[in-house]
């Protein structure tokens, strides 16, 4: 017992001091940090949403619709498809749509449909590589018709990627200098987390992010009767639709673009050179430069009409053949709006529809009361248990409290080690730890006093009070243990970082009692050498 | 030292008044039974969805106003609070609850665009909607130095609440079982049967407590709870590993006696380690502020509540379930691990 080999005290003291070092940067200012040299931690803990005040808001991206999209485009191709069938191959159809999850249409000739079968099933494109699950199904259904539908692991997969394309395409528009600590995250199936530290007014957040940013531009139809028979029938020709302006007018468009919002290189808010209007400037890639320099010379005289997410910006008329690839989009902006629809534009349209499932804000004060009101809960709470155990153990109790104050130490080494985030039920893990710590103390301690009631001496009684503790104590933790990681599985963000702290508290306070209290224990034997515990 | 003086080699006959122990339980027991679906639980907006904002006081405003307010704007079912804040130097503040608007309803109000999504993102604005309001009537005098200010503000779309309504019951119900788990294998299934009845116990309790008194029940109170277990569990194993030992060692006594005598050996540190603990909780209690009291609230009870349980449910059920008093089946981790 008395032999406590060299390694395990140099184990001690590598621990204490390690923990200690990365703790220190959470009581230092951000000066002193700064002074810190630098192969020496300076990072503290990372605050969570609930101290450091914020804003976090929970998405959910609706990837029905961005299934529905792709099943447009999948009509798109097989139209396409079918009209490249020439002479005695003509495959002549009629009534293709989206209907029930899946393209359909009749067959004038119901003789073709293998024909026509094995055509669309060129369209497969197998997940995954050629030998993977095929990604559409087509069969001829019970009235003649022919049904091409996505199969259930093309429609999951075109689901998680709407989910990882919204979070990718979220980053940008939120912080579109990457600057900010703006954190967008997936949750779950098709949920997104975004948490703004330090962000006070959720709705410029939930502005930015609702905005679908689909921009288009579509030539307009300069045909007043062909407008007024559509707005009479409320059904513009194939090929046409009617879209309203911001301005009030009413236009006639061709359904498809010239160019889409893809091909924009690059957006920024700027002043009109004439009146000095707020406006949205951007530049086009290459192909979108050569489209739209073709689609302008081919269409001098026209208007085309800058559509944004269904609205007409504005309809210009074409002077002469824009080749510069650039523009400008005017309309009733602000100096703000429009530097937040530049930001839209830039990053690019939304694969889908997002919605807010749930918004939080804690304001800065809240935060910083919190922390106040946290530390000094924990500074009262350990000073109570100390004052407890000296009353209860004396000098034993003494090592317990030394102990407990190298493990309130490893607690906030091992949060800022390892980067977990401190949260406000975090804070009350740290003060329920300080008062359960004790616990391995207390058992071992309880332990040495029979055996020393039972008439052994007091080397002997250590030794034997920590060998008969330790299953209690080890059971006891692992039960503890267990509920934590459940907890934290449980999720969401203050509650997890209880489940943080506990789950190291529980860690460091076996590892403190168990080896730090026994060496105390230890150099006080050897030092005095006693006949008697002083318990 | 104190501990001295008090009655360490305890004879307390705790097997003794277990019936009493149990009929009381019982009796607490099923009065929270009752009490759960009669007078229901005041879920926070966590489980129920909703919105809560709270501020601190604008000069001049009494809660009157403030409910005025929120009446003239038609929110739903609010409900607005004193509160004592946060801090050393805390301010009073004003905590205003109401339900979100049913999808239907906002459906109607908005304009043409009846589809599902504009509707949820509708219910969530309600919160910017009375702070609007509420700005509109206790203007800032001056933007730097605002004399009232929003300290937080949630709102709880109806999905969400269900979904962590959900993922709260499945880890009680997890955690239990896990519990249940880890005695068996340690222990034997008669000492099992007792540990889990004592979790339940402790659950149903605290959840009876939080029906009776109407606080708060969210999801950092699922977290309290899941600590209870741990803690209770903690607490029923210190006592188990004792009887386990003592049944060893006199393997004629009768188990009453054996049970009683683990007991009073552990006493002085069960009412040690609930002493220390609790000392910490009422800390957080008293100067964590507004956001920890339920928590901080239901581990108290939870302590005292986990600690009784361990004694007069766990220990006491040992009687009843069927213990075997088979050598084999009485060795600890060491002996099992050392001789395998």
């Amino acid at each position: 017992m008395l032999q406590f080999p060299p390694w395990k005290v140099a184990l001690i003291l590598f621990v204490s001091v390690f923990g200690a070092l990365f703790a220190l940067p959470n009581v230092l200012n951000e000066n002193q940090r700064e002074s810190i040299p630098s192969f020496l931690p300076s990072s503290p803990a990372n605050l969570g949403l609930d101290l450091r005040g914020g804003v976090s808001l929970l998405l959910s991206v609706d990837a029905e619709q961005s299934v529905t999209k792709q099943l447009n485009d999948l009509l798109r191709e097989a139209r396409a498809k079918l009209q490249t069938t020439r002479g005695d191959n003509r495959i002549s159809y009629t009534a293709i749509r989206v209907e029930d999850d899946a393209v359909r249409f009749r067959l004038r000739d119901n003789s073709m449909s293998d024909r026509a079968i094995a055509l669309m099933r060129e369209m497969n494109q197998p997940i995954g590589g050629p030998l993977g699950a095929p990604s559409i199904e087509v069969s001829q259904a019970g009235n003649g018709e022919i049904e091409i539908s996505f199969t259930p692991q093309r429609v999951e997969e075109i689901m998680a990627e709407a989910t990882r394309q919204t979070v990718s395409k979220l980053g940008p528009r939120l912080d579109p200098d990457g600057l900010g600590e703006i954190l967008v995250q997936p949750s779950g199936e098709n949920d997104i987390i975004v948490e703004a530290p330090g962000e006070s007014d959720p709705e410029r957040l939930i502005r930015v992010i609702e905005q679908p940013g689909v921009l288009t531009f579509n030539l307009v139809v300069e045909d007043q009767n062909a407008l007024n028979e559509a707005l009479r029938t409320g059904q513009p020709r194939v090929g046409n639709i009617i879209r309203q302006s911001v301005t009030g007018e009413t236009l006639l468009l061709e359904s498809d673009p010239i160019i889409e919002g893809d091909m924009v290189r690059s957006s920024s808010q700027g002043f009109h050179p004439e009146n000095n209007q707020p406006i949205v400037n951007f530049t086009f890639n290459t192909t979108g430069a050569r489209l739209f320099g073709e689609a302008t010379s081919q269409n001098r005289g026209r208007r085309f009409a800058i559509l944004l997410d269904d609205a007409v910006q504005s309809a210009p008329r074409i002077n002469s053949a824009i080749l510069q690839g650039s523009g400008f989009i005017e309309g009733s902006f602000t100096v703000e709006s429009a530097r937040e629809l530049a930001t839209v534009i830039q990053a690019g349209a939304l694969p889908a529809q997002v919605n807010v499932e749930s918004v939080r804000v804690v304001g800065p004060t809240l935060g910083q009361d919190s922390i106040e009101a946290g530390a000094l809960a924990s500074i009262i709470g350990l000073i109570l248990v100390a004052i407890f155990m000296l009353f209860a153990y004396g000098l034993f109790g003494i090592f317990a409290v030394g102990s407990l104050i190298v493990n309130i130490l490893l607690i906030f080494g091992a949060l800022s080690g390892l980067g977990a985030t401190l949260t406000l039920p975090g804070i009350a893990g740290i003060i329920l730890t300080i008062g359960m710590a004790v616990d391995a103390n207390v058992l071992v301690f309880e332990r040495i006093r029979e055996e020393s009631r039972n008439g052994r001496k007091p080397i002997s009684a250590i030794e034997s009070g920590y060998q008969q503790a330790l299953s209690t104590i080890l059971d006891a933790n692992i039960t503890t243990l267990l509920a934590a990681s459940v907890l934290y599985t449980l999720g969401s963000g203050p509650v997890k970082g209880f489940a943080v702290t506990l789950a190291i508290g529980i860690f460091t306070s076996v590892f403190t009692a168990f080896v730090l209290t026994r060496w105390f224990s230890v150099i006080w034997l050897r030092a005095t050498r006693p006949t008697k515990l002083p318990m | 030292m104190l501990m001295k003086r008090l009655p360490i080699e305890g004879k307390v006959d705790f097997m003794s008044v277990r019936m009493f122990a149990f009929a009381l339980s019982a009796v607490a027991l099923a009065a929270s039974v009752i009490l759960i679906p009669m007078k229901g639980l005041n879920f926070g907006i966590d489980f129920a969805g909703g919105m809560l904002v709270e501020i601190t006081k604008p000069e001049g405003a009494e809660i009157e106003d403030i409910r005025a307010l929120a009446n003239e704007l038609e929110l739903k079912a609010p409900n607005i609070t004193e509160a004592s804040g946060t801090g050393a130097n805390a301010e009073e503040t004003f905590v205003i609850r109401a339900a979100l608007p049913d999808e239907d309803e906002v459906a109607t109000d908005a304009d043409t665009n009846t589809d599902e999504s504009a509707a949820t993102d509708q219910e969530i604005d309600e919160a910017q909607r009375f702070i609007d309001a509420l700005e509109a009537a206790y203007p800032h005098s001056d933007v730097e130095e605002r004399d009232w200010e929003i300290l937080r503000r949630d709102s709880v779309g109806p999905r969400v609440s269900n979904e962590l309504l959900q993922a709260g019951i499945t880890a009680l119900a997890v955690s239990l079982i896990f519990m249940l788990a880890y005695i068996w294998f340690r222990f034997q299934i008669a000492f099992s049967v007792g540990a889990v009845m004592a979790l339940l116990h402790d659950v149903i309790l605290t959840v009876g407590v939080f029906s009776l008194l109407q606080i708060d029940f969210d999801l950092t109170t699922i977290a309290a709870l899941l600590t209870i277990i741990g803690y209770s569990m903690n607490d029923t194993v210190v006592v188990y590993d004792r009887v386990r030992e003592e049944l060893r060692k006199y393997k004629k006594m009768p188990l009453k006696d054996v049970i009683n005598l683990s007991l009073n050996k552990t006493l002085s540190r069960t009412l040690l380690t609930s002493g220390t603990t609790l000392l910490a909780l009422i800390s957080i209690y008293v100067l964590g502020g507004e956001v920890l009291r339920g928590f901080s609230f239901a581990l108290i009870w939870g302590v005292v509540i986990g600690t009784y349980s361990s004694i007069f449910i766990a220990s006491a059920l040992l009687l009843h379930t069927g213990l075997t008093r088979d050598p084999e089946k009485l060795q600890s981790a060491d002996e099992i691990f050392s001789k395998s």
